[in-house]
């Protein structure tokens, strides 16, 4: 019996032993020099595009590529488990509100000298996607932190409108450089609310908007903002703040010019606009290829212009990163700036109609090609350049404060509730997420 | 009853009795002349030991590494602030503590217990269907067949199908219900209508798998209690009430057992439909929270403690039941 229980206790220890060391050791991407591994998310067009550049990375340095692909909605954890496994792919997606976390747990690598000895040319890069993942142990996003990864693409969230239903409208069709004021966007969208066959239900709307999104346009042009600069306080309960929200609230239960109250979360009105029911509507360089297909012309403008008189929106982006563990950062790097800034690449990502160019001076040529479609290109390189903004939430520690905001929005939508009451109501637990948020961001610089 | 007190009273003289033995000698005992040397012996028993420790081993390694190792390593984890990539910092209690101030996860655990409801509804309905589908109507296989389709459809297929189907102005609920001059909510944007819209889905879902087993059941319940029955003057609600339904227990049991572990896990439909957790909180499941903290806000050892507390709340729910039920047993004689 005793031989019995010790065997089995050996095996057993053994067996947690061997897994253990398993969890624990390190190396990760792969273990062979000459092969770099790369996970990234996306669509074929992303595959096709990043194929051709691995093809002459290869030729270039001799450096094989492992692709691991996976869905959108997988990525995130797929490289949380690959990280708390101990086996890091190469060279990874990013994104912006991971990175303080990534670079804190050692994940990460520092690659500002490496990608200065390289021969990418950082000025030809926008500087919004390049200063996104520099880092200075307090603040990310700003020009002078170390840098952790590149820009797979910037994301600049423009405003469209449907040119077929204007000029059917008879509406003079909007100024690509000048936004409307939030008086005349009321005035516009209103006529074009209309029940058109006749049958006593509306069949067209001026706009429909989400909340999640679309905010951030109206609050930053009217000059509110949900924190201060040093992202150290909410300020949601500002009345630029309020005013906006509310008259983002007051579009649907004021002046009737959207689909309907609760729309708000679903894909409604983003298929009404495809079906050519809505008038005015958000266009990303994602949605290009999609919008060029449809059965009615469309073009860009400026955001709605609040009190400060400037159009504002978001920029999003993706980086990419290398990982601290990696066998051959030099490589790593280099594979790096090949995917970010290869001519080729790009073209091959930009014929896609699926974003904007990263290099400047491409980008340019791209924006005045006369066969532009949408016409205005011009608008999405402004944003980029000018008049975005980063996300609220995507240079803080974690995102919790900032959902927060939408959580109990619904009433406000509703209007049964004033944005003043609710936004007075939300900061203080916004506030106390953020507190949180930075307190847990410090404490991660101190264990790293 | 009997029995068992035999038993015990045999297992007790037997006892006695090699206590005695050993009491009486210093030797353990041997037979008078043996088959095999005790050395023989020795090396045959250690040959067969290191088999059956091999054998042993396999499923205890696998309970040690795949149930055992992760259990710790996440009652640890739950005890740490720990952002899933970097360091572990043991801070005790703090996440537990924490948990219980948290409005949001006192909110989902509501939820999670409020989408239950649905569990004896779709028994309910599921063991009407499986006695509707008993009677040999027409059809039979084919309706079994077209009720068994949404347990083999993919669930996050079919959750995306049903959001499209609840949309308030031109989801076709709606579109059914203003024929009968009903004007629809909007069902996943509005706090009273997004549970119920859920559970009906997922009573849908599941009604398939319990009537099926239903059927089963109902098959072997013995048609002589059912025709003694019926001689006896038993009207058809009465047979259904009085033999079918306690002769089906046992399924029943296993349904709600398992759909209350499952239900408590409640996911993909929540996450599908209203992927910020409904209008105020009101449809978000604690499965659904802990998946947040633990992938967007990168608290993994918050979420931890929250996985910890559901998997001891499942635990002790399915205890009681396992209680309950035994008061219930009954064997036919």
């Amino acid at each position: 019996m005793r031989t019995i229980r010790t065997a089995v206790a050996m095996t057993a220890v053994a067996g947690v032993a061997a897994l253990t060391l398993t969890a624990c050791g390190s190396g990760g991407g792969s273990g062979d020099a000459d092969t770099i591994q790369f996970m990234f998310r996306g669509g074929p067009d992303e595959k096709a595009a990043y194929e051709e550049a691995i093809e002459r990375y290869t030729e270039d340095t001799g450096i094989k590529v492992e692709m691991i692909v996976t869905d959108a909605d997988q990525y995130a954890t797929k490289l949380q488990a690959a990280v708390s496994g101990g086996k890091v792919p190469d060279v990874f997606y990013i994104e912006q509100a991971n990175l303080q976390s990534y670079v804190h747990s050692g994940v990460l690598m520092d690659i500002t000298d490496l990608v200065e000895e390289s021969d990418v040319d950082l000025d030809n890069i926008w500087p919004f996607g390049v200063d996104s993942y520099r880092f200075d142990g307090e603040l990310q996003g700003t020009p002078d932190g170390r840098l952790y990864g590149l820009p797979k693409d910037v994301g600049p969230f423009a405003f469209g409108y449907n040119k077929t239903m204007l000029e059917e409208a008879g509406i003079p069709l909007p100024s690509p450089e000048e936004g409307y004021t939030w008086d005349e966007f009321v005035d516009v969208t209103e006529q074009l609310t209309v029940d058109k066959d006749g049958d006593g239900a509306l069949d067209q709307w001026g706009t429909g908007l989400n909340v999640m999104w679309n905010l951030q346009a109206l609050v930053w042009s009217n000059g509110g903002d949900w924190t201060n600069e040093d992202r150290t306080e909410v300020t949601v309960d500002t009345p630029e703040f309020a005013e906006a929200l509310q008259y983002f609230a007051d579009l649907t239960n004021v002046h009737g010019v959207t689909p309907s109250a609760s729309d708000a979360a679903t894909l409604d009105t983003y298929q009404r606009w495809m079906a050519g029911e809505i008038g005015f509507f958000p266009v990303g360089p994602w949605d290009v290829s999609v919008y060029n297909d449809l059965d009615f012309e469309y073009d860009l403008i400026p955001w709605p212009v609040g009190a400060t008189g400037e159009p504002a929106t978001w920029v999003g982006s993706l980086g990419i990163g290398v990982s601290a563990t990696t066998g051959n950062p030099e490589a790593a790097v280099e594979l790096v700036t090949y995917l970010s800034a290869d001519r080729q690449a790009q073209e091959t990502l930009v014929a896609a109609n699926i974003q904007v160019p990263n290099l400047i001076d491409m980008a340019e040529e791209w924006a005045a090609a006369p066969d532009a479609e949408p016409a205005n290109r011009e608008e999405f390189l402004s944003i980029v350049r000018e008049t975005g903004r980063p996300m609220p939430a995507a240079f803080t520690f974690g995102a919790a404060w900032y959902d927060e905001l939408w959580t109990n929005i619904q009433p406000v939508l509703d209007g049964t509730q004033t944005a003043e009451d609710y936004l007075a109501e939300v900061q203080p637990r916004m506030q106390d997420l953020l507190d949180e948020s930075n307190l847990r961001a410090e404490q991660a610089a101190a264990a790293g | 009853m009997s029995g068992l007190g035999d038993t015990r009273t045999a297992r007790a003289a037997v006892a006695a009795v090699t206590a005695a033995q050993l009491a009486a000698s210093d030797e353990p005992w041997q037979p008078d002349e043996p088959l095999r040397t005790r050395k023989e012996v020795n090396r045959l028993h250690r040959t067969e030991h290191r088999w059956a420790a091999l054998f042993m081993a396999a499923p205890i390694i696998g309970f040690l590494a795949f149930t055992v190792y992760p259990l710790g390593y996440a009652i640890y984890a739950s005890l740490t602030r720990w952002n899933g990539l970097g360091q572990m910092t043991f801070i005790g209690l703090e996440n537990y503590l924490r948990l219980f101030r948290d409005q949001y996860f006192l909110t989902s655990l509501w939820n999670t217990f409020f989408y239950m409801i649905g569990i004896p509804i779709g028994l309910a309905l599921s063991l009407l269907l499986a006695l509707a589908l008993n009677r040999g109507i027409f059809g039979q296989t084919a309706f079994r067949t077209i009720y068994y389709v949404p347990v083999v459809s993919s669930l996050a297929a079919v959750a995306i199908v049903w959001q499209f189907a609840y949309n308030g102005d031109y989801g076709m609920i709606n579109q059914v219900l203003a024929w009968f001059g009903i004007q629809g909510p909007d069902w996943l944007q509005n706090t009273a209508t997004v549970k119920p819209a859920i559970i009906i889905m997922a009573i849908w879902k599941g009604l398939g798998y319990s009537t099926l087993l239903y059927l089963a059941a109902i098959q072997s319940v013995p048609r002589s209690m059912l025709e003694a029955a019926t001689i006896d003057g038993a009207s058809a609600a009465q047979r259904v009430w009085s033999i079918v339904v306690p002769m089906v227990r046992p399924v029943t049991f296993f349904l709600v057992v398992t759909n209350i572990i499952g239900g408590a896990q409640l996911f993909t439909e929540v996450n599908i439909m209203t992927p910020n957790g409904g209008p105020e909180f009101s449809s978000a499941t604690v499965v659904w929270y802990i998946f947040r903290q633990a992938f967007r806000y990168q608290e993994m050892g918050y979420a931890t403690a929250m996985a910890v507390v559901l998997g001891i709340i499942i635990f002790v729910v399915t205890l009681i039941q396992f209680r309950l039920n035994r008061r219930n047993e009954f064997s036919v004689e």
